[in-house]
């Protein structure tokens, strides 16, 4: 996967704490997010988001506050600011059924008590989020962060009958977020198990409340170990650390799943790969071809997973690897599941037939 | 226009100093603007008669910056020093030193930076970019370095001669370290060790003011020794410091002491 970036990929991953933690929030749908800090951080943020849910044709405004801070409350203290901007977000009609504080550089460096203004007794819940700007660390440490602000929203956890699974962390930035998704609906569904929750994305408040009574977690890369950790402390929920990628690794991803349900997966297993022949067969005509994997960007370093499954994707279709191959870029990022391999395998068909 | 700033040690002495010396030099006619820039805001209070006058943070706070004039911030004191107080937020938020930087652009704006001389009275560290804020382009050529024979007292004034050091190597810097004031803890040996703590930093000892009662009465009687006993052998010292600061030619930039130095030295110096 591609969240423990080299340094050359910094300028991706490890962005603002704030941009990370706000691509989560702003999925509770019926919250409001307050940014404590100066106009811009929420102005830049509001763009990317706003921009980010156009392209998904979801005709949506983020629901960002800026508590924007000026001089002079950084001079004296940016705590009335920030209550007077909860109280604004809770005049709100509709009214928010949350509040999600988060922190910038600047009032972290002069020391702004966010947690405890956050800490007085409201009619809806407000929760400060660790972020901090650069000081709370990177964009995947807000992305964290944020969840695990989101899970103390959570009820206790109950079983509900039926196998189910929560989508943990799906990267809302990511152009086929919902693609993903489907894909892994799809082959769990293999397994006899639904959705029980995508944490988070479009939920409402009140549906946090399922997040315990799912049967497996399914965290969208290893970097979210942390989160699977917690929420298996916090609701006895056991977790399987990534999406799948590759061939093999979708199929060894339903018997991860399988495993935590404590189901049987090797018929889902066969299903699967013989579907995955299906979808080979539909590319054979590359077989034979010359390519070479290259770096997709020069501003990306090397990602093994990607390495490994056109390599492996490589060997199922017949092709050689060559220097004077067509050039094929690795993906960026890596593809998920059997449907992810296809949308990648016809970019590959497009650039050998030239 | 000379610009000076008094640095040290915070209970050092430093208003006191600031405020006689701005009293002597207003006596010889010359026009002075004193600067507290501290958040304790009670540089001026002995030329102001025991008056504590609106700060500008405080002024900023209520009005904004937009609305507020020179006579608002600026108070005459004893032989007409004007009198500025830069204030700070209240103790345990905000940012102090940012405060700082926000007066000195408000008091650039409203053309209050003028006069024969500035006196700078900042608070006892340099603890971050806005107390180092007078020392910059613009601001203090001259810088003072209040100590008494203490070893915390001598550290910090170190630690400010780095200040100096740092921001001198700046382009178009023209801070400089204009000599060390030793404002005397009547230690034995005070005046010899803080000449020499002087030297070592490549500057000189100015001025050695002695321990006087005379500031403490003066101070409950909420004056300046040079107004509340100008006769006095304490007005004297604050009338000579007056004019060798005002007269001084030769600044330097200081060669602050290594730790181990600041240490070897401690040793030399105090009888164990």
């Amino acid at each position: 996967m591609n969240s423990s970036p080299s340094p050359l990929n910094s300028s991706r991953f490890e962005g603002c704490t704030l941009t990370g933690a706000l691509s989560v929030l702003t999925e509770v749908r019926d919250a409001v997010c307050i940014i404590h800090g100066p106009a811009g951080c929420a102005h830049h943020n509001f763009s990317l988001l706003h921009a980010t849910l156009l392209a998904s044709d979801r005709f949506e405004i983020p629901r960002l506050l800026s508590t924007n801070l000026t001089e002079n409350d950084i001079i004296f203290g940016g705590e009335e600011a920030l209550e007077a901007t909860i109280a604004r977000a809770l005049s709100l009609s509709p009214a928010p059924a949350s509040i999600f504080v988060l922190s910038t550089c600047i009032v972290e460096t002069i020391g702004d008590d966010t947690e405890a203004v956050c800490a007085k007794p409201r009619s809806v819940p407000v929760i400060a989020v660790p972020t901090a700007g650069f000081l709370g660390g990177v964009f995947d440490t807000g992305i964290k962060n944020a969840l695990l602000s989101v899970a103390s929203l959570a009820g206790p956890g109950k079983g509900k009958p039926g196998l189910s699974a929560n989508l943990i962390g799906e990267k809302n930035l990511e152009y086929d977020v919902d693609e993903n998704a489907a894909e892994i609906a799809r082959l769990i569904g293999r397994l006899g198990i639904t959705i029980n929750l995508r944490f988070v994305r479009g939920l409402s408040t009140h549906d946090l409340a399922r997040l315990g009574s799912a049967t497996v977690n399914i965290l969208r890369e290893p970097a979210l170990q942390a989160v699977g950790e917690d929420l298996q402390e916090r609701f006895g929920t056991p977790f399987v650390d990534s999406f799948p990628t590759g061939l093999s690794g979708t199929c060894r991803f339903l018997e991860d799943v399988g495993r935590a349900c404590g189901i049987d997966a090797s018929g889902a297993i066969a299903d699967e790969r013989a579907y995955q022949e299906e979808m080979l067969e539909r590319f054979r005509d590359m077989a034979g071809s010359q390519v070479s994997f290259q770096t997709a960007h020069p501003m990306l370093g090397a990602d093994p997973v990607a390495e490994t499954v056109c390599a492996e994707c490589a060997r199922a279709l017949d092709l050689t690897v060559a220097p004077d191959g067509v050039f094929v870029p690795f993906p960026y990022p890596s593809p998920v599941g059997t449907a992810g391999l296809r949308r990648m395998l016809h970019g590959w068909r497009i650039l050998i037939r030239g | 226009m000379k610009q000076i700033a008094l640095y040290g040690k915070g209970g050092i002495g430093k208003s006191t100093t600031a405020a006689n010396l701005s009293a002597a030099l207003a006596e010889d006619g010359l026009d002075i603007l004193q600067i507290g820039c501290d958040p304790k805001h009670d540089s001026t209070r002995m030329l102001m008669h025991g008056t504590w006058i609106p700060t500008v943070l405080d002024l900023i706070r209520e009005h904004g910056d937009e609305n507020i004039a020179v006579d608002d911030v600026v108070y005459r004191g004893f032989s007409g020093v004007r009198c500025v107080e830069a204030g700070g937020p209240e103790p345990g938020i905000g940012c102090a030193g940012r405060g700082i930087i926000a007066t000195f652009q408000l008091l650039e704006r409203l053309g209050a930076l003028k006069g024969d001389v500035i006196v700078y009275d900042v608070l006892g560290d340099v603890v971050c970019g806005g107390f180092a804020m007078p020392m910059r382009e613009g601001y203090a050529q001259e810088i003072y370095l209040v100590t008494s024979g203490e070893l915390m007292s001598i550290y910090a004034a170190n630690n400010i001669a780095k200040a100096i050091a740092r921001l001198s190597r700046r382009a178009r810097s023209r801070c400089t370290l204009g000599g060390v004031i030793c404002n005397a803890k009547n230690i034995e040996g005070e005046e010899e060790m803080v000449a020499e703590f002087a030297r070592r930093i490549n500057s000189r000892l100015i001025s050695y003011i002695p321990r006087s009662r005379d500031v403490q009465v003066a101070e409950l009687n909420r004056q300046t020794v040079v107004e509340y006993a100008p006769e006095s052998d304490q007005a004297a010292v604050y009338r000579e410091l007056g004019r060798t600061v005002y007269g001084n030619q030769e600044t330097s930039l200081p060669t602050p002491l290594e730790m181990d130095e600041l240490e070897s030295f401690a040793f030399e110096f105090v009888q164990v």
